[in-house]
């Protein structure tokens, strides 16, 4: 209500309302030491993902997937240059095609994985500093907002996986732009509006990142006035609503929306999806599941582990502690995003801890904040000397924190800094690139991995039917109906680890690895990549 | 090729507008602060300014008397009520005549001898006989707060301001389909947008509840009699000279109206509306306001009925095209744009019904907000109706006073209220 007086006399006096609060707000782009704490931790983390980017980690077949189907969508041929079959929504490589576009354009043969890792470093810092900006709407100090900031971009799972081309890097920007937003402290309606667009945008770029809407909606709640909440949180919803429905709404319009005989569906596409084998309970021993949580912390242990332990706190403390209401959001994320690994049914891919990670650095600031806020809060009636044993105490925390972590991370920073595990990847590329080893490319056909697969086009094979991506030749009727003998019309198979370990499950790939000796090899034991001619004699 | 170039731009063209009707609609609740700031502040100690208030009524005995009592109930203690009656209406001036003889030296009847009665011209009748310092125009159907004066009051001395523009909000939703959109037309009006209008230095002031500096308004020359929205029009010409236009709404404070009674009423309500916008853009007034973006926001705001009504009949042609033709699946997404659009409004407009009913302690149920829903498209057909209506009268020079009737609807509801 609006009353400011005493109204008609027959209407009972209703208490006042109490007056708007007028809170100051909080102006980054003008605070010299937040710019400067910001720059200078971006300035580090850039450093750290870009020294050797292309040469750490190891060439991921997904990358190469999602990095083709940009370089489809640059080059007109639609969403892929295989039939897109809804397997995700299809805005996280549109943008790649957006970031990429003007480096493509100058090299054309730049557009191919290692290169266009670059690219991410561009997403990389704008998450960072959207982590700093949302650490510090959401009450942080500056020392609290950098921690977390330094956590989620320095954190060696982060910098192995942050610097590959993932969806999910590019979801993790939006959604923090959604918390950023959320968390206005103008409480301005339109941003609000703003964060329910980038919400969509970012489940339209992984859809996994659903399933934290409900955190960012606590987010908003906490952050919206009373008098203004039911329009902020309306226009909010509605935007992420009316945006997520335009995919189902361009399959609509493409046909594609239902299943039917002769064509692929989003309902198909979502039925994969939920129906992928699970890779069983993460804490089980000996399930897929455990596997990657272990190749998580053989990276780092105290991010994903504090982390998660801080945002149980958190979330726990909500009621009595004022960080824990403040960060409820971001902790509510990571817990939600926790249990939804914790699915003994579920199907955990590895890159899923990229959604998690700014979450998990955001509670951990926060408890550490509160740790320190609980030591160095004076209490009246203790003396000078308990003030200095207080700080002692926060200083020897300090301590004992850096000589835990730093070593560790160091160790585990050196190898993406130092070594090249790509190199078989290049020199199998430069092989099959060179016309004295294969003399027409663009009569040749090679099954090979999504990762080398641009290489391979730059090199002159034809997309899609001369470079194959290898489990199309089975699983793709557009593409095996151009091989009528099957294997015998294959000339080569580029044999990485990926190719070797999927062929169990694909009959065509395994028979042309069955029917073909290697010509060239590169690299050493399990990660060699090998050309393998297919026996003219079988033929 | 051609299609698809076609459909983007209009759908563009028709999403920017929509997008920019939306933007302005919300203004008032954009943050907390904006929304604090289109309240009435506290009055403090007495009103120290004198109020003529002119009641302008034709054919308007089932309502004058209420209203005029209501009135005299004001607690300022400094004001006069003019009462203008015409010389061919007896009904209407013997009720005129018992008020004033009830209530001697607040209530006075003033006699409109015009040929051919219009409402500014009985206004600018009774303007010479004002004495008070502030003069205040309300319809005879309005139901007006007793504190409002005082808070007025405090508004002119408080922000210096020439004009002081109150609330006015229709309060039977429930009377039909077209008076829920009616009631929050009004709501969104004077709620939101005219607190823009008032920051932007560019303002179409309201019919009634709108309370003028005397020597500004006899500066001006009082209302412009030959036109049919004389309130825009004052309101246009005093933002144009650089008057200063303060804007308050406060649910408790409101001037409570009634919608037309019947559709065909409101059709004629709003051509007559319509047609005095265009008339006032084709008046130019506005070229005087100081800056380019003050001018845009009037040229737009002047012709939105027209923008409005248009819109309302492309965005289904737009998608039929969309769904029908063969349109790349891109262009057809953006022709969605506009619509997507229109469902925002929508979305907003659910929330602003519950607001509304809130502000006002009034029980809105689920049938309303279906009302509203459903209701949405053949409103904005009566109103492209209105607009193509006012477009072919003002082209045929027909200008005469399309009046609109009074019931009386409202004010079984305030009983109730209050």
């Amino acid at each position: 209500m609006t009353a400011t007086l005493p109204t008609a006399p027959a209407v009972p006096a209703a208490p006042l309302p109490a007056p708007t609060r007028l809170r100051p707000v909080l102006r980054l782009r003008r605070s010299r030491p937040d710019l400067l704490v910001c720059g200078g931790l971006l300035a580090a983390i850039l450093l750290v993902q870009g020294w050797n980017i292309t040469g750490f980690p190891a060439l991921s077949d997904d990358e190469g997937t999602y990095l083709a189907q940009a370089w489809a969508v640059q080059e007109g041929k639609g969403l892929a240059h295989y039939t897109y079959w809804y397997d995700h929504p299809p805005l996280g490589w549109i943008q790649i095609a957006l970031v990429t576009w003007i480096p493509a354009a100058l090299s054309p043969d730049a557009m191919s994985v290692a290169p266009m890792r670059c690219a991410m470093l561009l997403v990389s810092a704008v998450s960072a500093v959207l982590v700093y900006v949302l650490g510090r709407r959401l009450g942080l100090q500056k020392w609290a907002a950098a921690l977390a900031t330094a956590l989620f971009g320095l954190s060696p799972l982060a910098v192995v996986l942050q610097r590959e081309i993932f969806l999910d890097n590019l979801a993790v920007m939006w959604i923090l732009l959604a918390f950023c937003l959320a968390a206005s402290p103008r409480r301005h309606l339109w941003h609000h509006f703003g964060a329910g667009l980038a919400a969509a945008v970012a489940v339209l770029s992984k859809e996994t990142m659903l399933v934290i809407l409900p955190a960012l909606m606590l987010t908003m709640w906490r952050h919206s006035h009373r008098d203004t909440r039911k329009f902020a949180v309306t226009g909010a919803v509605t935007a992420c609503g009316l945006i997520g429905l335009a995919y189902p709404l361009f399959a609509f319009l493409n046909h594609e929306l239902f299943p039917g005989p002769g064509h692929v569906s989003l309902i198909d596409g979502i039925t994969y999806q939920m129906s992928r084998p699970g890779s069983g309970f993460v804490l089980d021993e000996g399930s897929g599941a455990h596997g990657v949580l272990h190749s998580w912390l053989y990276y780092d242990r105290v991010l994903p582990l504090c982390g998660l332990a801080a945002a149980v706190v958190l979330v726990a403390a909500a009621r009595w502690s004022r960080t824990g209401r403040a960060l409820a959001g971001p902790a509510a994320a990571a817990v939600i995003l926790a249990l939804v690994a914790l699915r003994p049914s579920g199907y955990l891919p590895a890159m899923y801890v990229i959604q998690v990670l700014p979450f998990l650095a955001l509670a951990l600031a926060g408890v550490a904040a509160s740790v320190v806020g609980v030591l160095l809060r004076s209490r009246p009636g203790r003396g000078a000397r308990w003030t200095v044993v207080r700080r002692s105490a926060v200083g020897m925390l300090a301590v004992t924190a850096a000589v835990l972590v730093v070593p560790r991370w160091y160790e585990g920073n050196r190898p993406a800094l130092t070594v090249d595990a790509n190199a078989p990847y290049r020199a199998a590329a430069s092989w099959l690139g060179d016309r004295t080893n294969v003399a027409d490319p663009g009569g040749t056909r090679v099954l090979a991995d999504d990762a080398i697969w641009l290489d391979l086009v730059h090199a002159g094979y034809r997309p899609g039917t001369g470079a194959v991506w290898f489990y199309k030749a089975d699983l793709d009727p557009a593409v095996t109906r151009t091989m009528p003998r099957g294997w015998r019309d294959v000339h080569y198979v580029v044999s990485s680890p990926t190719v070797r370990r999927d062929a169990v499950t694909l009959p065509l790939v395994k028979a042309a690895l069955e029917h073909s000796r290697p010509v060239a090899s590169f690299g050493e034991g399990e990660d060699r990549i090998e050309i393998r001619r297919v026996a003219e004699t079988a033929r | 090729m051609l299609t698809s170039v076609f459909v983007c731009v209009v759908s563009l063209a028709l999403f920017w507008m929509a997008a920019f009707t939306l933007w302005w609609q919300m203004h008032a609740w954009r943050t907390p602060e904006t929304l604090a700031g289109t309240r009435f502040e506290p009055p403090n100690g007495e009103g120290t300014l004198s109020f003529s208030l002119l009641v302008p009524a034709r054919h308007e005995q089932a309502v004058l008397e209420h209203t005029v009592t209501r009135l005299l109930e004001s607690t300022h203690g400094r004001f006069e009520i003019l009462v203008i009656v015409g010389h061919d209406d007896p009904e209407t001036a013997e009720v005129a005549g018992k008020v004033a003889a009830a209530a001697p030296g607040r209530v006075r009847v003033i006699v409109d001898t015009h040929g051919k009665k219009n409402k500014p011209k009985a206004l600018n009748t009774a303007l010479p006989h004002c004495t008070g310092e502030v003069v205040g125009v309300f319809d005879a159907e309005d139901q007006v707060h007793p504190e409002l004066l005082t808070h007025v009051d405090h508004a002119f001395r408080a922000t210096g301001a020439d004009v002081v523009q109150g609330g006015v909000q229709l309060i039977n939703f429930h009377s039909s389909w077209y008076s829920l959109r009616n009631c929050l037309e009004y709501f969104f009006w004077f709620r939101s947008r005219l607190h823009l209008h008032a920051e932007k230095g560019f303002i179409p002031l309201g019919g009634n509840t709108v309370f003028v500096r005397t020597e500004v308004l006899r500066e001006a020359g009082g209302w412009d009699p030959e036109c049919l929205a004389e309130d825009c029009d004052l309101g246009v010409r005093l933002s144009s000279r650089g008057k200063r236009v303060v804007v308050a709404y406060d649910s408790e404070m409101v001037t409570r109206e009634e919608t037309p009674g019947t559709l065909m009423s409101l059709l004629k309500q709003r051509t007559r509306w319509n047609q005095g916008f265009l008339q006032v853009y084709r008046k130019k007034d506005w070229r005087q306001l100081p800056t380019v973006a003050q001018r845009l926001l009037a040229r737009y705001t002047l012709m939105t009925p027209f923008f409005q009504a248009f819109t309302g009949l492309i965005i289904p042609l737009n998608i039929a095209i969309a769904l029908f033709l063969d349109v790349p699946a891109g262009v057809a997404v953006v022709t969605f744009l506009p619509a997507v659009t229109m469902l925002v409004t929508f979305m907003f407009e659910i929330v602003g019904l519950h607001d509304f009913g809130t502000q006002y302690g009034l029980r809105v149920r689920f049938v309303h907000y279906l009302k509203l829903i459903l209701g949405g498209p053949f409103y904005q057909l009566m109103l492209a109706g209105a607009a193509v209506r006012a477009v072919w009268r003002e082209q045929r020079g027909r200008s005469d006073w399309e009046l609109t009737r009074h019931v009386g609807a409202h004010l079984a509801r305030e009983d109730v209220t209050s």
